[in-house]
């Protein structure tokens, strides 16, 4: 290794001078930007990319283009790999380093070493407990106390449920499945009679409860927790011949799919098929917001400015029921701010999409950030 | 040696010396090309500090691809390795008293956790010589629910001593203490390899049974290269540990396939008996040095699995340029093709003429054959594919009296057998290249890939399934077809080439959906795959239709013949007159298309694609073919016994499902029946 660092050294120094100029004039040019960098970790799934989608909206917006240079770059599933990013990202003279960890304990020696190099690290979504980083999530047992708490007063205290959880090891799923289990666990009239892995992907929850239902069936089970699956669920309850009255209550999920379910079924939509349409469905919603990553953005820039920033940030947590479900006929943020809260099917083709989009913190950033990218203007 | 023999001069011996280490140099080589560019786009020279970051980032991923070359080199193959890690971090995490005494206690510990679980591999390997890949893919359940029972969510810490012991500096400014880890590793490994057992590792690698006739203990060999390897993945635990201070049950179970990987670069040939260490240390540090460039030339985050992909595959090419590579001999047998049917000759003839044979008559007068009855001409085949189905039998019993309602009701048999289709038409894709002696990880992005493309291109109508449905299936065939070129015709590891297909399908999806897959599948689809027709879901009826064309397939068609003459000897079936190229592009097409059926028949079920649909699919695949008594190494194995293998996993998950067990406890239950289920599959002693 050191013999190829001089070999390095040498052939930078030899006559190869010029193009390690033009890269030093580079990030010159760029000094009165703020350089900030987005760690991603796996970039595969509907909500991380929801999340990015908001991400780079907020870096784009007119109050922030010009002051901030984002970069983004993704680590993939492994936790080592966002350890050497991090790592790579202070080397490049990172002002400030916007992180989906990966992990809330292994980024903990790399991210206290970017502190100490001036670099602000703020976490979203998932936490890091090193205490120098800046956490921005919702409050993961409260959000499966509260849809316990929900399911167990509409059984009226008893039936059978199927929980279906997320990925097994995290601290997100363990901390959610926990505090509903303990609600369950007060309430003896509440009987577990399965309980599957449904690592937050609708197409697994599909697998496994069809999995459950192999052995069991509908007029079995009184109500369902999921952590993200109930849009699934109902849709199987009406393959399975029941009807839109029949259906389960389902504690659980924040996606589209789910909240279009949860309008009255006179509700006018514009777009979408059953299952993807108004149906009633007994439901509480909830969900991880997707905006928390353009919420640390915009914080991390306020810090760099010099202003005070709170930590941690408990995001309030973003519960519809069938009572505060509201439809969006444009998804305009004065729409939004007034109380809706699912979004036409024929906007967001795919139901799977996260719906807990708006924040009061983040005007900069609206429906079209979440969709596509695109800032307010 | 007598003195006469004649001594190569001396630039022939730097000639063969340069052959023999080709997969090292060219490893270091493109890391130094990787590291004089970082250090070219990044600003300023390399710093003191960069080093140490760099050396450090990647040292575990090295540790432990120096554990998994040994299992290589000696013919093996080992799946826990990441298992290992994960699980020696928690304890450390959590048992860990503080005070510098943590040091040599935690790499007691570490890699006593290591070697015990290498000698528990060791144990089915070696002594009862069952497949290491599936040993080990059961011990890597097991172990993983081992990790969740002592931790289920991050957290602990790890004593400060043992991140100053061993990721700080050994001599301040000058030297990091993880490159005198790595350098310690390597000298370990100079001196391992010229001992005894060095030499019988290699031995029993290049030929299991001619090392066994000089006199090897190549079951010896094998238990201590798992029992080492083991407590090397140990060590590797014990230095993330260190890192990063904490417990995470997750930590390693991602580096599984970056392992691999490492090994590949580094020039250690699956199958055992070429490569060694050193070359994968380096290729570990290609890896991880990659996510740097990635960054200085600010690629964009749909293109990065695309880069990885490519830079894997030139890394690879890199090293298949040599005399004898496949590129060379491909190129020098398409010249020849080529020159003799200018000639019109055939391309073995050279220049005789040749005359033609006079076969004798048909025999007359010889008694009517008399076959022997059938289970006595399919007696391998039967014992080789009976225990998944005993397995499964059981397992279904178990059910019966476990939840009731299952064996004797039509609504389990139903479900079960639609939960199984996508494994039985993976496993036929899978089997097909596992038959022949390579591997497809390029299946969960084939699947994701095409269950978007069609349900963008069909959003949720019926009419262009006409025109989408074949092109679809055709996308899956030409993605294969990219693999089959890249293992045939350029020579490169099925696993570097799949592995890089993966993450380049993996963008192509992301940069197609920017990000969210749009569309529903189509009502017919969604019929098909959940509906009824006469009480029946109406993928049975394909999946039955499937089942049986597949057995003839690879039992009755001239393309079976091919892919099992292949899987038993390549040169031998080259030899024999079989196109090896043309039928193994065939076969990692069969296996694309199968991945993209696959995929569109998911969407069916789900209702619409989502991205990383086809994750949960990959080891399982692997796994059902194997269970079904499929040799990993190619050329035993049956249709018949992978769909033994997929029933039995299906309705071992399925059982799994409808108890309240904990996750921790259900992955070692299915860890133990995968294993249980295949100890009757040992090899017979010879």
């Amino acid at each position: 290794m050191t013999s190829l660092r001089r070999l390095a050294l040498a052939a930078s120094l030899a006559g190869l001078g010029a193009v390690t100029a033009a890269g030093l004039a580079a990030p010159a040019a760029a000094q009165d930007k703020y350089k900030i960098f987005l760690s991603m970790s796996y970039i595969g799934n509907d909500w991380q990319a929801e999340a990015a989608n908001m991400i780079k909206a907020m870096a784009q917006h007119r109050t922030m283009r010009d002051r901030v240079d984002l970069q983004v770059q993704v680590a993939g599933p492994n936790a080592q790999r966002q350890i050497q990013q991090i790592n790579a990202m202070v080397q490049a003279g990172a002002d400030a380093i916007v992180v989906f960890p990966i992990s809330p304990t292994a980024l903990n020696s790399v991210v206290r070493n970017a502190c100490r190099k001036g670099v602000l690290v703020f976490a979203y979504d998932a936490e890091i407990t090193e205490e120098c980083a800046y956490n921005i999530s919702i409050d993961q047992e409260e959000a499966g106390r509260v849809t316990a708490e929900w399911l167990v007063e509409k059984l009226g205290g008893k039936g059978n449920i199927v929980m279906v959880t997320g990925v097994p090891g995290t601290s997100v799923d363990t901390l959610r499945t926990r505090a509903a289990k303990e609600v369950f666990a007060r309430h003896p009239g509440i009987n577990i009679i399965a309980e599957a892995v449904g690592m937050w992907s609708q197409a697994v929850a599909r697998t496994e409860l069809s999995k459950i239902l192999a052995t069991r069936s509908w007029d079995d089970i009184d109500g369902l927790w999921m952590q993200v699956g109930c849009y699934t669920a109902n849709a199987m309850q009406l393959e399975a011949g029941r009807s839109m009255d029949q259906l389960l209550p389902c504690a659980g999920e924040g996606s589209n799919g789910g909240r279009i379910q949860m309008l009255p079924r006179d509700t006018e939509v514009e777009g979408g098929e059953c299952p993807y349409c108004p149906m009633n469905a007994p439901r509480i919603s909830y969900a991880s917001p997707p905006y928390s990553g353009a919420l640390a953005l915009k914080l991390a820039v306020a810090k760099l400015d010099g202003k005070d920033v709170p930590d941690p940030i408990v995001l309030p947590l973003p519960v519809v029921t069938n009572e505060t479900v509201k439809y969006c006929k444009t998804g305009s943020w004065q729409e939004m701010a007034e109380g809706c809260n699912a979004f036409p099917p024929a906007l967001v083709p795919n139901p799977g999409w996260f719906a807990s989009i708006f924040s009061e913190q983040t005007p900069e950033v609206g429906f079209a950030a979440a969709l596509v990218g695109q800032p307010e203007p | 040696m007598t003195a006469r023999r004649r001594e190569p001069d001396r630039a022939g011996r730097w000639r063969s010396r340069l052959r023999a280490h080709r997969g090292l140099i060219v490893a270091a080589a493109v890391l130094a090309a990787l590291m004089i560019l970082n250090d070219l786009m990044s600003p300023g020279p390399m710093s003191y500090f960069e080093v140490s970051f760099l050396s450090s980032g990647a040292a575990t991923l090295a540790i432990a691809a120096a554990g998994q070359t040994l299992v290589v080199l000696s013919g093996g193959f080992d799946l826990s390795a990441g298992a290992v890690v994960s699980l020696v971090n928690v304890v450390l995490a959590t048992v860990l008293p503080e005070g510098a005494a943590s040091v040599p206690l935690a790499i007691a510990i570490g890699m006593g956790i290591g070697a015990l679980s290498g000698a528990f591999n060791g144990f089915f390997v070696a002594v009862l010589r069952l497949q290491p890949i599936v040993v080990t893919l059961a011990t890597m359940f097991i172990l993983q629910g081992l990790t969740l029972f002592v931790m289920d969510k991050p957290g602990g810490s790890v004593p400060g001593a043992l991140s100053e012991a061993l990721t700080a500096d050994a001599i301040p400014g000058v030297l990091p203490m993880p490159l005198v880890l790595i350098a310690a590793v390597i000298l370990l490994w100079a001196w391992l390899k010229n001992t005894r057992l060095g030499i019988a590792i290699y031995a029993t690698g290049s030929d299991h049974e001619a090392a066994r006739a000089q006199g090897v203990r190549t079951g010896w060999v094998r238990f201590a290269v798992y029992l080492i390897a083991g407590a090397t993945y140990g060590f590797a635990g014990v230095f993330i540990s260190a890192l990063t201070g904490a417990g995470d049950p997750l930590v390693g179970n991602p580096m599984l396939l970056q392992i691999f990987a490492a090994v590949v670069v580094g020039g250690t040939v699956l199958g055992g008996g070429r490569g060694g260490v050193t070359g994968s240390i380096l290729g570990a540090y290609v890896l991880m040095i990659v996510v740097n460039i990635l960054l200085v030339l600010n690629v964009s985050a749909y293109y990065s699995t695309v880069a990885e992909g490519a830079i894997l595959i030139l890394a690879a090419l890199a090293g298949a340029f040599g005399r004898n590579a496949r590129l060379r001999r491909s190129l020098r047998a398409g010249i020849r093709r080529l020159s003799a049917w200018r000639a019109g000759t055939l391309p073995g003839q050279g220049g005789r003429t040749v005359a033609p044979l006079t076969l004798p008559g048909p025999a007359r007068g010889l008694p009517p054959l008399r076959l022997p009855p059938w289970h006595r001409r399919h007696a391998e085949t039967i014992r080789h594919a009976l225990p998944a189905y005993v397995c499964f039998v059981i397992v279904v019993v178990v059910t019966e009296f476990a939840i009731g309602q299952s064996a004797f009701s039509w609504g389990y048999v139903n479900s079960l057998l639609v939960l199984s289709s996508f494994l039985l038409i993976l496993a036929l894709g899978q089997g097909t290249v596992i038959l022949t002696g390579g591997l497809d990880l390029s299946v969960p992005w084939v699947i994701g890939l095409c269950g978007i493309l069609l349900t963008g291109m069909v959003n949720g109508q019926d009419a262009p399934l006409i025109h989408a449905l074949p092109l679809v299936l055709g996308a899956g065939a030409l993605a294969g077809l990219v693999n089959g070129i890249g293992v045939a015709l350029l020579g490169l590891s099925p696993i570097v080439m799949t592995l890089a297909m993966n993450g380049i399908l993996q963008g192509l999806a992301l940069l197609y959906s920017q990000g969210t897959p749009a569309g529903y599948s189509a009502p017919l689809m969604r019929w098909f795959m959940t509906g009824k027709l006469a009480g029946v879901t109406p993928v049975v009826f394909l999946v039955i239709l499937f089942v049986a064309l597949s057995m003839a397939l690879l039992s009755r068609t001239p393309f079976g013949r091919r892919v099992y003459g292949i899987g038993n000897g390549e040169r031998v079936a080259m030899l024999s007159g079989i196109n090896v190229n043309a039928t193994l592009i065939g076969v990692y097409m069969l296996s694309g298309f199968c991945a993209a059926l696959a995929g569109c028949l998911l969407t069916g079920f789900s209702g619409q694609a989502s991205l990383g649909m086809g994750d949960e699919y990959l080891l399982p695949s692997i796994a059902v073919v194997v269970v079904g008594g499929t040799l990993i190494t190619g050329g035993r194995g049956s249709y018949a016994g992978m769909v033994g293998g997929v029933l039995l996993l299906t309705a071992l998950q399925t059982l799994l499902a409808g108890t309240t067990l904990p996750y921790a406890m259900r992955t070692i239950l299915f860890g133990l029946v995968v294993l249980g289920a295949v100890v009757a599959l040992r090899e017979r002693n010879q």
